[in-house]
């Protein structure tokens, strides 16, 4: 096994040994689950006033028009998918924020925990060293994604009108989802492992690893006025971007990474 | 088997390590001694290729540790860090079995539960880390060193804090890896460790104020003498003494101490010519100044000589 798997493996029973870490990624996810059901089923429920019968909505019905798989949809099940699939972002970035804790924590808590010089005195390279620690944040988190996303599609295809889950299953959907999603996260996430390595405490890594949500953020709210779509080129574009960014950021981790400055001046 | 040539760290504006030279050989302990600052731990980060010096160089072998060396020799190499640094949630075994997969051990179930019977920790392999006690967490960090049946260990306080069972079982393990023919370097306040096991000692103050075998220290600064404890006043036997040749004669009630080169050639001279002077023999010994008078001593000469202060005892 390699050293990036045994670290890999150390990280991952420590986190089972410290699941209450991942009680504000979980309380995250189930809110971004449930608060399109809100705005698309709940809300229209309660005032007795079904979406088709708002005019502002009418751009998702022109939307779905042109797609294959969509077109026979109903004007409410177009609005209702329109908005699932838009709140599809958000779902992205719910586990990016509840593993950041851990990513933030990676290096700095190696060392305040005492234990970062006897992993450092063994063969272990700060390449292994760091991508173990990504992949550790990482890996819950896309676990975390990909839970969400079963349990946001399932909820969509029972609650929803019919057919409205399929378009959560576009390319472009998938992409974001299995593509552009985990490609943000694992940049968000170097950033705080980076960030860790260079910080005293978790909490500045932590703050400034978050810093990746705002462009995330920002696309959703430009999906929703209209002024952006991400579609799957669009998305494709991104991840080679964020592919090219993620290589850089490993590189910067490395250049980055002083074992001396945190032996020694660390405490 | 662990070579450190003229090693200097500088850390901005600050000495911590001046020109520090020694070797140790397989199967000895070399102990590190000094106040808090005197650069001991700092020259075990570099002997564990865990810090770069400024100046000089370190060899394990015949290889010289270079960052670019660094992984391959950390293999060699086992440190035993000033705290057990223990993963706390996980259990004695699961941190074990971490370091031998790291150290690319090719039967790392093996070697952990060799570890755990040589270190009678089997009982404990399951407990998390966070709940052995202070003793314990040192044994399974001494345990986690030599998982790897490193060349060169290095110890960094092992018995600080302990309680004295536990500091004896430590030594007792120092003194086993010394007949197991590896190379010991070890750091450390407790004089009376370095006097128990220790076959050379090095005395720092960022710079080397002296190296050598603690009976060699004891000899070069207060000189060899020999006691004898009569069943009478002494004061009656100093001619006796002055007429075979030993003029440094103390006199302390019924106990003599007489100054020699040698004491074990000298002895049976003193002995036949305190019985040829009708004297009544309770004991002859070797008089062993403590070793912390010797190294209190070479610090206070040291600071004399470079106009720093003497040692204050830790």
């Amino acid at each position: 096994m390699s050293r990036i798997g045994v670290l890999l493996g150390k990280e991952l029973a420590d986190l089972r040994q410290n699941r209450a870490i991942f009680v504000p990624a979980l309380i995250t996810g189930g809110v971004s689950v449930l608060l399109p059901f809100f705005v698309a089923i709940i809300v229209p429920a309660l005032a007795g006033e079904r979406l088709a019968e708002s005019g502002d909505l009418q751009i998702a019905v022109e939307m779905y028009k042109a797609h294959p798989a969509l077109r026979h949809l109903g004007p409410e099940a177009a609005i209702q998918a329109w908005i699932f699939q838009q709140f599809l972002i958000l779902l992205v970035l719910t586990p990016v924020a509840g593993a950041m804790s851990i990513a933030a924590y990676s290096v700095v808590g190696e060392k305040q925990a005492r234990t970062l010089e006897p992993l450092l005195s063994t063969p272990l390279t700060t390449f292994e060293l760091l991508a173990a620690k990504v992949l550790g944040a990482f890996l819950p988190a896309l676990a975390l994604t990909l839970g969400c996303f079963v349990i946001y599609v399932a909820g969509v295809a029972i609650v929803a009108e019919p057919g409205a889950f399929l378009a959560l299953l576009t390319p472009a959907s998938l992409a974001v989802m299995f593509l552009l999603g985990p490609l943000a996260a694992l940049t968000a996430l170097q950033l705080a492992v980076c960030v860790s390595s260079r910080v005293q405490d978790a909490r500045s890594a932590q703050q400034i690893g978050a810093l990746v949500v705002l462009p995330i953020a920002g696309l959703l709210v430009l999906q929703l006025t209209g002024s952006f779509e991400l579609t799957a080129r669009a998305s494709a574009l991104l991840a080679v971007g964020l592919l090219a960014v993620n290589a850089a950021l490993m590189r910067l981790g490395v250049a980055l990474f002083d074992r001396e400055s945190i032996l020694i001046r660390w405490k | 088997m662990l070579t450190a040539s003229h090693l200097t760290r500088r850390f901005g504006d600050r000495v911590a390590v001046d020109d520090l030279s020694f070797e140790v050989a397989p199967g000895e302990i070399f102990a590190l001694l000094g106040p808090n600052g005197a650069g001991k731990t700092t020259t075990l980060r570099i002997a564990a290729g865990l810090i770069a010096p400024s100046a000089g160089s370190v060899r394990i072998g015949t290889e010289a540790l270079s960052p670019a060396a660094g992984p391959r020799l950390r293999i060699r190499i086992g440190l035993l860090t000033e705290t057990p640094g223990l993963w706390d949630r996980l259990s004695v075994r699961q941190n074990l079995r971490i370091y031998a997969r790291l150290h690319g051990l090719t039967d790392p179930e093996e070697a952990v539960d060799r570890a755990l019977d040589l270190f009678a920790l089997a009982d404990r392999a399951a407990d998390p880390a966070g709940q052995l006690s202070k003793g314990l967490r040192q044994r399974v960090a001494l345990a986690r060193t030599l998982l790897h049946r490193p060349d060169v260990v290095l110890l960094d306080e092992p018995t600080a804090g302990l309680d004295p069972e536990s500091a004896r079982d430590v030594r007792e393990l120092i003194l086993r890896l010394k007949s197991e023919q590896r190379a010991i370097v070890l750091s450390t306040h407790n004089l009376d460790e370095v006097e128990r096991v220790a076959d050379r000692v090095a005395v720092l103050r960022s710079r080397l104020v002296a190296v050598d075998t603690p009976q060699a220290l004891r000899a070069r600064l207060f000189g060899a003498r020999v006691r004898i404890d009569l069943a009478h006043p002494a004061e009656a036997c100093v001619s006796a003494l002055g007429a075979a040749g030993f003029a440094d004669v103390r006199v302390a009630g019924a106990t003599l101490s007489v100054g020699v080169t040698d004491h074990v050639a000298a002895t049976p001279a003193i002995v036949r010519a305190l019985v040829g002077a009708g004297a009544d023999i309770e004991a002859v010994a070797a008089e062993r100044q403590p070793l912390e008078d010797v190294y209190l001593k070479l610090l206070e000469d040291d600071g004399a000589r470079h106009g720093g202060h003497g040692a204050r005892p830790q």
